[in-house]
């Protein structure tokens, strides 16, 4: 099992690399330049904290957490990037899943501001497994709102994006189920949880590494709306439905 | 333990969007003169195929079940009864077909607004989504107590036709796009 987790290790920072290295030769990093910075941090922290784990194991210890959230932190960032990418053309959506995820991420980081603040008890050392869950649970309404927008509205994403969305969405649902049953069924869910998270992120690195290969952005709308306002739209939408249900509300009845 | 429920489920709804996500069909270009056209056609379709007072009259007209119940052997009775009840059934599919339409055209020509606004989607959305629920409550309605359940639905019809007629004509001006000419609204082409 030890092996294997190295081997995967070892494998995912490979990916990383071939994936940072393919955003230069393809000069996709200024692009998706959020993304980018998350993939080099998690690539920077991954082997700062392989080193301070053969060298220091104490100092691992007291920087795995810290440096967890730092990553966590920037990958809020990247679901913010992809609203923008994705709702390019959409400018009302984008400013919606914007103040979506920024509620979801604030209401977070402020209850552990409230917690660290208000409770001397409290400390973030002992709950890091709880606070991750929940900022992941963040990162998973910002997400499933992208994707319940961009399916209702059908707005046609680009390869890149949807394999951003999909790599990234993987992990964070994986991390949500194995998070929760850690901090349920405790130690013994450990041996699971610790194969879960690599293996979820491998899986994710690889989607991001196929999606990513070369630059493919978001089709461009083939069309301009309508010279008059959405307001005017909506009205007259809204006035045929109000009919037509009056008519067939009154059918059954009569 | 209703954190963990809740934990998990928000787990489980992220990964099953994924899976439709990945699953979802290529969507046509939004506002594209043949989408265009095909809302119109929906338009035109319920105003003059579906919901005009000569077709409902006709459909649900209780004259034709009293002369053939009281002419009539009882196996011409009971086709009858199926004959006008797998009619009414497809009346109400078609109408609501032509709604979800309807529905599919408003988010894709929404979705291009800037100034979109999500209280007034929402109440949409939950409009559409009333009028679906009324469509299915109806086919019920003719499906367990046939198309006789709703005695009252050929002057409702014929009423409606009218007001429908009118607000129609206030839609189809949203289709009046630049580039997309005026359709022929030919009643005859739009027959049930």
């Amino acid at each position: 099992m030890e092996i294997l987790a190295q081997v995967v290790g070892y494998t995912g920072l490979s990916v990383e690399v071939l994936i940072l290295f393919r955003s230069i030769q393809r000069k996709m990093f200024a692009k998706y330049s959020i993304f980018y910075t998350y993939l080099l941090t998690v690539l920077g922290v991954g082997l700062f904290l392989q080193i301070a784990y053969t060298a220091t194991p104490s100092l691992y210890v007291l920087l795995y957490w810290p440096l967890q959230f730092v990553t966590m932190a920037l990958g809020c960032g990247v679901i913010v990037e992809m609203s923008r990418h994705v709702f390019a053309q959409h400018v009302s959506l984008d400013r919606f899943v914007r103040w979506v995820a920024i509620a979801t991420f604030g209401a977070i980081f402020l209850v552990f501001a409230i917690h660290v603040v208000f409770l001397p008890h409290w400390k973030p050392a002992a709950n890091p497994a709880e606070l991750e869950r929940n900022l992941r649970i963040g990162q998973a309404i910002a997400l499933m709102t992208i994707v319940f927008l961009t399916g209702y509205y059908g707005i046609e994403i680009g390869k890149n994006m949807k394999g951003l969305i999909l790599g990234f969405g993987v992990y964070v649902g994986a991390s949500i189920i194995s998070l929760t049953l850690r901090l349920f069924i405790g130690i013994r869910f450990s041996p699971i949880w610790k194969q879960v998270g690599p293996f979820s992120y491998m899986t994710a690195l690889l989607i991001w590494a196929v999606a990513l290969w070369s630059y493919a952005p978001a089709p461009e709308v083939s069309s301009e709306p309508a010279e008059e306002d959405y307001r005017g739209l909506a009205g007259r939408t809204r006035q045929v439905l109000g009919t037509i249900q009056e008519q067939l509300n009154r059918t059954p009845q009569r | 333990m209703i954190q963990l429920i809740l934990s998990l489920l928000v787990g489980f709804v992220l990964v099953l969007s994924l899976y439709f996500f990945v699953r979802r069909a290529r969507p046509s270009a939004e506002g594209s003169a043949k989408q265009l056209r095909e809302a119109r056609q929906t338009l035109d379709s319920l105003q003059y195929g579906l919901l005009p007072s000569d077709l409902t009259e006709r459909l649900f007209s209780r004259a034709d079940l009293e002369y053939v119940l009281s002419a009539a052997p009882p196996d011409v009775q009971s086709l009858f009864l199926t004959d006008r009840k797998n009619i009414a059934l497809g009346w109400v599919r078609r109408v609501r077909t032509a709604v979800l339409a309807l529905m599919r055209f408003h988010r894709g020509h929404a979705r291009l607004h800037a100034r979109l606004t999500f209280s007034t989607e929402m109440r949409l959305a939950l409009n559409f989504s009333a009028l679906l629920m009324t469509c299915r409550l109806l086919q019920i309605t003719f499906y367990l107590r046939g198309p006789y359940a709703a005695p009252g639905m050929v002057r409702t019809a014929a009423a409606a036709a009218g007001r429908v007629c009118s607000i129609s004509e206030k839609s189809l001006a949203f289709l009046n796009v630049k580039g997309v000419g005026p359709l022929e609204n030919d009643a005859a082409h739009h027959r049930a």
